[in-house]
């Protein structure tokens, strides 16, 4: 037992001295002349005190008051003890939801294990405790606020359902540590295996931090790597098989073309070591398919997709000083997996359509020579740019737009241009778009494909207007060559946006269904947390989306006995300890002493 | 003149006599018989003649038919003592209406009946610095009577107490007789000086006199009880335990006062001070016998 509040003690002295003083004081009593006094018993009872000294007698009274000083005193001092268990008065339970927390070393998952303690938590909540839990999925969402109704709280518990995407828990932290980080009695309870990246740029202020670390085992395969490419042999598949735990574990690996399996090998792969090889893909399959069948703890990272369609993925290079509209565009498209850099990297310097990125986007910065298939270049001209700069202008008008794919469902009418430039296209240049003073948007094609936009986005309200994302979009599309099958390829739980007036639906894996309305030109998918073929019905037409999870640190799933978490070690503790504060149950004696002080003063009087 | 007693009451007393159940001698001839042989119509016994006996009480008859002198002896007639012992204790001025005030009617009451009865009547106001009064005898003596039982109690005695006072009573040369005593007993060695009493041959007749508020006190906090005979002080709460406690005392106290009276062939009778003569007269004195 501790004291949160030990100078308080200092008052019981004091103030019993003071309770006894008066007592010390004689009584003045009135007098009353009677025939005899012999018949009459020496019966005082001291109630009350006004006058000179007496010597202290015993009192009933003055026990129970002093008896109820006290508890009051002591009360006051807030007593706490130590007991077993998660949470404290205020408590933020923090439930990771990512993939790792799928493995079934704990019976059912991890995941549920983190519930079933996060209930009990709940469940056995003391009147005055607050809890909220936050679950750390692909987007932090506090499922239930600061509060306590363990009835719906379990239920919304219960209703919590876990993704198979790479999570990043430091967000959570940090919402948790932003409810109750200027509490000093409040605690965040972490529930997870410790499978994520250390996180950062976090501090629990003056909260306590626990870790529950969940999981007892490490034995997984994943399939690391699957790509298609054309090669002069034809079209092959690369595929790979990591085996990132202690001990060595086997499986058997299918591969599928179009659904349809065209390889399949019995593996056995030791410890921290990879498996791989090159098949050959039937002719004309687009999508390939590795699932991996081993009797290991996680099964989200044994699925892998790859499309042979070059327009299925995209890898972006985005040139510039930064705009956050346009990467915040740019990675709305889940084909994109988007890089961010002040300058081109000397590596991908120089002609061709040979290297690490498909796209790279100029915002702002003059274009240099790229290895990529294709570039977009905003608000500036470099010697591969398809026009020649003239000057610059201020509020250009929008005049005319020809009716291209690059276009489609882009509207510059209305939009504001601040600062713009006036250009004259070369002769492999195309016009898209004109304005007041000259060309507005400029194409050109050949080897490398190239797509001018006359101003730069940060200098126009263009960003706000919701032809921007349709424009990049259409862009990404024009330049990295348009997937033939329409398919889609993205990380499970990440968020996707489809052009679409009205709402799709997503038929799941498991046959269930979600909607997602759209906003009259976009609809945002959210449902595809877990890994796994969803069928997208969007007006009336179906395309398939792939959902993987490739992620190294997630498919490392030993779980994690010391975490980094805001530039500290915290280690996760078996059976955590709370502070419980008992004033209360004082405060509830002292109130039943003072009754029968009152009983025992109102019987004697 | 005024009277302590109403004509009422007088009626009341007419006719009636102290009935003690000792016999005691007297001092001069009076209505009263004793042991001792005398020259009242009372026959006694017979005994043989002997040389100078009065002729006037030989038997005739037994001399006539027996030829033997027998004399007749008759029992005497005295006058019988009664100590009217009324306590003037500051003890008695309490009550509504005072124990005094109903003890000096009921000694008026008593009084009368000794002197009715032709008995020599002593009264004592006990607690006053005052000569005893001589016996008063006869119904004309009434008026000396009444007029002591009127007269204001002037000169108290510091610091007296009732059992002091009786002891020095029964320590005196008083004659024996009926002592009838009222007063409220009000202090814790009566019994004692009740039993001197007795043991110096007198019959007590004991009236305690105590007010209601002595029987039911109604007394209610923190209080300092200072006793009207003494410098005694007791502090108390006066809640329901100290009641309960004062009339256990009480209780206790006048039983230990009825065991003494009665143990040495006394009566005893405890009245309140709110009953009348008449009903005292009735109910305790006729009743159970202390009068005939």
């Amino acid at each position: 037992m501790s004291l949160q509040n030990a100078g308080a003690l200092a008052w019981l002295l004091p103030l019993a001295g003071i309770i006894i003083l008066l007592y010390l004081l004689r009584m003045r009593r009135r007098d009353v002349r009677v025939p005899a006094t012999f018949l009459w018993p020496e019966r005082t009872e001291e109630i009350r005190a006004n006058s000179l000294f007496q010597r202290l007698r015993f009192s009933w009274l003055l026990i129970l008051q002093l008896l109820a000083l006290g508890l009051v005193v002591f009360a006051l001092a807030r007593p706490q003890t130590q007991q077993r268990g998660l949470t404290g008065e205020v408590t933020v339970l923090v439930v990771d939801a990512s993939a790792s927390m799928g493995a079934t070393d704990v019976s059912p998952t991890r995941f549920d294990e983190a519930k079933k303690l996060a209930r009990e938590a709940v469940e056995s909540a003391k009147v005055g405790d607050r809890i909220a839990l936050i679950e750390a999925g692909p987007n932090p969402r506090v499922v239930f606020a600061l509060s306590n109704d363990p009835a719906s709280q379990v239920g919304k518990i219960d209703a919590m359902a876990r993704s198979d995407a790479e999570v990043d828990v430091g967000e959570a932290l940090r919402l948790a540590a932003a409810l109750v980080g200027t509490e000093e009695s409040a605690r965040i309870v972490l529930l997870s295996d410790g499978v994520f990246e250390p996180v950062k740029n976090f501090s629990h202020g003056k909260a306590s931090l626990v870790y529950k670390s969940i999981g007892s085992n490490d034995h997984n395969l994943a399939v690391s790597a699957l790509g298609v490419a054309d090669t002069g042999q034809g079209r092959q598949a690369y595929v790979a098989v990591r085996n990132p735990s202690g001990a060595q574990l086997g499986g058997t690996l299918n591969l599928y073309a179009d659904g349809k399996v065209f390889d399949s090998e019995r593996i056995t792969v030791a410890t921290s070591k990879s498996w791989g090889k090159t098949v050959a893909v039937p002719a004309g399959a687009i999508v390939v398919e590795a699932r991996l069948e081993a009797k290991d703890l996680l099964a989200a990272d044994n699925y892998a997709v790859a499309f042979a369609n070059p327009g299925s993925s995209l890898r972006v290079l985005l040139v510039g000083k930064g705009d956050l509209y346009l990467e915040h565009a740019l990675s709305l498209d889940p084909r994109v997996t988007l890089d961010r850099a002040n300058e081109v990297p000397v590596e991908e310097r120089g002609r061709g359509i040979a290297g690490t990125y498909d796209i790279v986007v100029f915002d702002g910065v003059a274009p240099t020579p790229v290895r990529a298939r294709g570039v977009l270049s905003m608000g500036a001209v470099g010697p591969t740019s398809p026009v020649e700069s003239i000057g610059r202008v201020q509020s250009p008008q929008f005049v005319s737009s020809e009716e291209t794919k690059l276009l489609e469902g882009v509207d510059f009418e209305g939009v504001y241009i601040d600062q713009g430039l006036r250009i004259k296209p070369k002769p492999e240049g195309k016009v898209l778009a004109t304005s007041s003073v000259g060309p507005l948007v400029v194409t050109s094609t050949g080897d490398q494909k190239h797509v001018f936009l006359a101003f730069s986005p940060i200098e126009s309200d263009f960003p706000l207007n919701f032809s921007f994302p349709i424009f990049i979009a259409n862009a990404l599309d024009f330049l990295g060559g348009e997937s033939r099958s329409g398919d889609l390829l993205v990380k499970a739980g990440q968020t996707f946006n489809v052009p679409s007036p009205e709402s799709v639906s997503l038929r799941h894996p498991d046959g269930s269904k979600s909607e997602s309305a759209s906003n009259g030109s976009t609809a945002v998918v959210r449902e595809a947390r877990r890994v796994g073929k969803y069928q997208l019905v969007q007006q009336g037409k179906s395309r398939w989306v792939y959902a993987t999870l490739r992620s190294d640190r997630e498919s490392r799933i030993a779980p994690e006995v010391d975490l980094q978490l805001g530039g500290g070690a915290v280690r996760a503790v078996e059976s955590p300890l709370r502070f419980a504060d008992f004033w209360r149950p004082l405060i509830l004696i002292c109130l039943l002493v003072l009754c029968v002080e009152w009983w025992v003063f109102a019987r004697r009087s | 003149m005024t009277t302590l007693l109403d004509p009422r009451e007088f009626r009341v007393l007419e006719g009636l006599r102290f009935n003690p159940r000792k016999s005691f001698t007297g001092k001069i001839r009076g209505e009263r018989l004793t042991r001792k042989k005398g020259i009242s119509i009372e026959f006694s016994d017979y005994r043989d003649y002997a040389e100078g006996d009065d002729l006037r009480h030989l038997d005739w008859n037994v001399l006539a038919r027996l030829e033997s002198p027998i004399m007749k002896t008759y029992r005497d007639e005295e006058d019988l003592a009664v100590h009217l012992l009324v306590d003037c204790s500051p003890s008695m001025d309490f009550g509504d209406p005072p124990k005094l005030e109903a003890a000096k009617k009921l000694a008026t009451a008593l009084g009368y009946l000794g002197l009715a009865g032709g008995d020599a009547v002593y009264p004592r106001r006990i607690g006053l610095k005052e000569m005893p009064m001589p016996a008063l005898r006869g119904r004309t003596s009434f008026v000396r009577l009444n007029s002591l039982m009127l007269a204001p109690n002037n000169d108290p005695i510091e610091h007296a107490t009732l059992s002091g006072a009786l002891r020095a009573f029964a320590g005196s040369s008083a004659r024996t007789g009926l002592v009838a005593l009222i007063t409220d007993g009000m202090d814790p060695n009566v019994a004692g000086a009740v039993r001197a009493l007795g043991g110096r041959g007198h019959e007590v007749f004991l009236i305690q006199i105590l007010s209601e508020v002595e029987l039911d006190p109604d007394l209610e906090g923190d209080l300092r009880l200072l006793d009207s005979e003494g410098p005694g002080k007791v502090e108390i709460t006066a809640n329901s335990f100290a009641l309960k406690a004062y009339r256990e005392n009480l209780k206790a106290h006048n039983a230990a006062l009825r065991d003494a009276v009665l143990r040495i062939g006394g009566r005893y009778a405890l009245v309140k001070s709110s009953d009348s003569v008449e009903s005292v007269v009735k109910n305790v004195l006729k009743r159970e016998g202390w009068v005939a």
